[in-house]
């Protein structure tokens, strides 16, 4: 028997003391992009979750709470390398690039859509940004990215995967025979667990009996570590760790981000049936962006004037795609035919004609 | 920073290899327990043997030999209570033996024919008995761990002070079913042993290859449980280390995974030729770990055998496997028509059709019933 010790990241804490040992790297430019990011995503999450009860977009999954873990995480990410998203880390989505436009088209299900409409709101994707469209089956993207890390080791891509999942993934099959394969083939994988202590209704300590889900790595032969997810800045640097490590060909590591969801699990779900408004205002004060500000007037950076300059920037970037997305109309019948077969089959053919002629009889009618 | 017990490299061992002991962990047994054990081992070993030759010439269609782990499945189950549940995997004829199912009926099963209490309805080695609480084995990897789970789980909420043993192997432990059951059995603190019998070898998959985990009994960690480690080839070291985890469950604490190391001297079943992905120099060198051997040297050492006793006992577990097969070689096949039987108290009209059209006597009437009763599938 051999104790293991979970190392535990955090560089700000709570009452805005900066641990100056775990402190990260990071350029003036760099800390004001993610703190940026961080206003962005929660303007642009009111609003979401505003349009979809004013019953403008059909369904939206929050990530009001969680808004660090998933920014800081993909910003230790370099160009060339992928995303495996869960669906609850629009921050991702923003570092790496996708613009609200994009996001919204999805949402609408517009023409403009890259997915051409044909998934549920927030089931986004953008291979231009090796961004994996997200799956709401749990976990089944854990071992797509252990498929893809272990290939970029094969290929030596220099590329890394990270891929996000929840606290309840880790009781599925996927994590397991993800994990375990990542850990005999040294996959070039990074294993991001968000445990914001519920799978929907299902608490943390009914999901399993171990202390951290950290140390469920070390069942797969590789190191797992926590970080406080409401700290931005922890979050960087445990990523940064992984991935690096990741990079260099050391294998896989797993990071369970301590973290918790403010809002519904999506806009159908009602919260207060499982958990207690006390547990939430607990969490509430636990909150990011004043993290951010605690460590920039620990720098000096800290400005309200600009607070509020970034604020009122993030509110007409959210206002712009609304617009947009709301005038791009909805994407074409002829599409839900396209991109499965290069030409189409006489069946589809034959369905397409229909369709068309019965259109067109419609149309003349009215 | 939270701090993590992993099961490492430890391994609990009483017997060393020369058959001397360390007197501090050997389990407390009466000279009659030992006797016991140290039989059904070779019990065992002679059931292999003759089965394997049996399946050579073709009287029997398939088997599964357990050469080498021997210790591993008889200290186990020896330590078990009859009420207790065992939920066997394929190799593990030697904790049926010990829970009283007899010899007879493993060589019947093999055979499938009239003697065998399953009705021919299983491929050799998949036996089972409801009077021992000995789920069927199954060929699938790791389905029984999940059973064992559920079962202990329903014992635990009934207040019933029994325990549920599983067996699977080192490449069972990648598989789904272990996940979820070890996750759920951690979770709900059920009263289960998962016994994992490690010969090194998932058929041609080496351990190393399996897993990366440093070891097996290592991954309790993750479902928040115990684990232990212990020599496999070592019958009292598999009693010691059961006997905890027995004791732990029955007292509450949940379930044990138990990491035996051990190996199997012979293919993984009659369809397997190992020299295929393994060297000799291993197999030999296993081969002198054998399990018995050491138990033999350990007893004649504590004057419970003299070397005639274990002449006497080889002989005597010979002709028993022999009178087995006398017995049971040559009894007629199954009848056909045993095919519908204990699904359904009342054969409903569309099996009582077919069972007629096999035995030939199609009534006229049959059809007719068919007919009217269409619509109205299947009962």
């Amino acid at each position: 028997m051999t104790t293991q010790e979970i190392r535990m990241v955090q560089v700000v804490s709570e009452d805005g003391r900066v641990d100056e040992a775990q402190e990260p790297k990071l350029t003036k430019q760099q800390v004001f992009t993610l703190y940026q990011t961080l206003i962005r995503l929660r303007t642009f999450e009111a609003r979401m979750m505003n349009l979809q009860r004013s019953g403008r977009i059909g369904f939206y999954g929050g990530s009001v709470g969680q808004e660090a873990t998933a920014t800081g995480s993909a910003f230790a990410l370099e160009k060339q390398d992928w995303v495996f998203p869960q669906y609850r880390e629009p921050g991702a989505a923003l570092i790496r690039g996708i613009s609200m436009e994009t996001l919204l088209y999805q949402f609408m299900s517009t023409a403009k859509d890259i997915g051409k409409g044909r998934q549920m709101p927030v089931h986004y994707g953008d291979r231009a940004v090796n961004y994996v469209t997200i799956s709401s089956v749990v976990a089944s993207q854990i071992p797509h990215a252990a498929g893809g890390g272990w290939a970029m080791r094969l290929r030596k891509d220099n590329a890394v995967a990270l891929v996000y999942f929840g606290d309840g993934a880790t009781s599925t099959v996927d994590f397991h025979a993800g994990l375990n394969l990542a850990g005999v083939f040294k996959a070039a994988t990074v294993f991001w667990c968000n445990n914001n202590q519920f799978a929907i209704s299902v608490p943390r300590e009914k999901q399993t009996a171990s202390k951290t889900l950290a140390e469920k790595a070390l069942a797969y032969g590789f190191e797992g570590l926590q970080c406080d997810g409401q700290d931005i800045f922890a979050v960087y640097a445990a990523a940064k760790y992984a991935v690096d490590k990741a990079r260099r060909g050391e294998g896989p590591t797993m990071v369970e981000s301590l973290t918790y969801r403010v809002g519904p699990h999506s806009s159908s779900d009602d919260p207060t049936r499982y958990r207690s408004d006390v547990e939430v205002d607990t969490w509430r004060k636990r909150d990011t962006l004043e993290r951010v500000r605690h460590y920039l007037r620990h720098k000096g950076w800290y400005d309200e004037s600009e607070d509020a300059r970034l604020h009122k920037l993030a509110e007409e970037e959210v206002t712009r795609a609304i617009e947009a997305a709301e005038h791009a109309g909805p994407p074409s019948w002829e599409t839900m035919l396209e991109d499965v077969f290069a030409e189409m089959t006489p069946l589809q053919q034959m369905q397409h004609d229909d369709l068309a002629a019965y259109l067109k009889w419609k149309e003349a009618r009215a | 920073m939270v701090s993590v017990q992993f099961v490492d490299k430890d391994i609990v061992q009483v017997i060393n290899e020369d058959g001397t002991a360390q007197r501090h962990l050997e389990p407390k047994m009466t000279h009659q327990e030992h006797l016991r054990l140290f039989r059904t081992m070779l019990l065992v070993r002679a059931t292999d043997s003759k089965a394997m030759n049996l399946q050579r010439s073709g009287r029997i269609g398939f088997y599964v030999p357990s050469f080498g782990q021997e210790a591993c499945q008889v200290g186990s189950a020896s330590v078990l209570k009859p009420e207790d549940w065992v939920a066997p995997a394929y190799r593990e004829p030697g904790a049926a033996l010990v829970r009283g199912y007899p010899v007879k009926l493993l060589i019947a099963q093999c055979y499938g024919n009239k003697a065998d209490a399953q009705k021919g309805r299983q491929m050799p080695s998949h036996y089972g008995s409801a009077a021992t609480n000995f789920i069927t084995a199954s060929s699938p990897v790791g389905t029984q761990i999940v059973y064992a789970t559920g079962v202990a789980w329903a014992m635990k909420i009934r207040k019933d002070p029994r325990v549920a043993l599983v067996y699977f192997g080192d490449g069972a432990t990648s598989e789904v079913d272990f996940h979820v059951g070890l996750n759920f059995g951690g979770v709900f603190r059920v009263p289960c042993i998962y016994f994992c019998n490690n010969n090194g070898w998932a058929i041609s998959v080496p351990r190393e290859k399996q897993t990366a985990s440093p070891t097996i009994a290592g991954k309790a960690a993750a479902y928040g449980i115990e684990g232990a480690r212990c020599d496999g080839n070592d019958v009292l070291a598999v009693v010691q280390v059961t006997k905890q985890a027995a004791h732990h469950a029955r007292a509450g604490g949940g379930p044990t995974l138990i990491e035996a190391l051990t190996y199997r001297m012979g293919p993984h079943s009659s369809s397997d030729d190992p020299t295929r992905y393994r060297s000799a120099e291993e197999l030999e060198a296993w081969k002198k770990k054998d399990p018995i051997e050491r138990y033999r040297r350990f007893l004649e050492k504590q004057g419970i055998v003299t070397a005639k006793d274990v002449k006497d006992l080889e002989a005597d577990v010979t002709k028993e496997v022999e009178d087995a097969v006398a017995q049971v070689e040559g009894q007629a096949a199954v009848a056909p028509e045993s095919m519908f039987e204990d699904v359904y108290a009342e054969l409903p009209y569309h099996l009582r059709l077919q069972r007629d059209a096999l035995l030939g006597e199609r009534k006229a009437g049959a059809m007719v019933e068919y007919e009217q009763a269409e619509g109205k599938f299947p009962l």
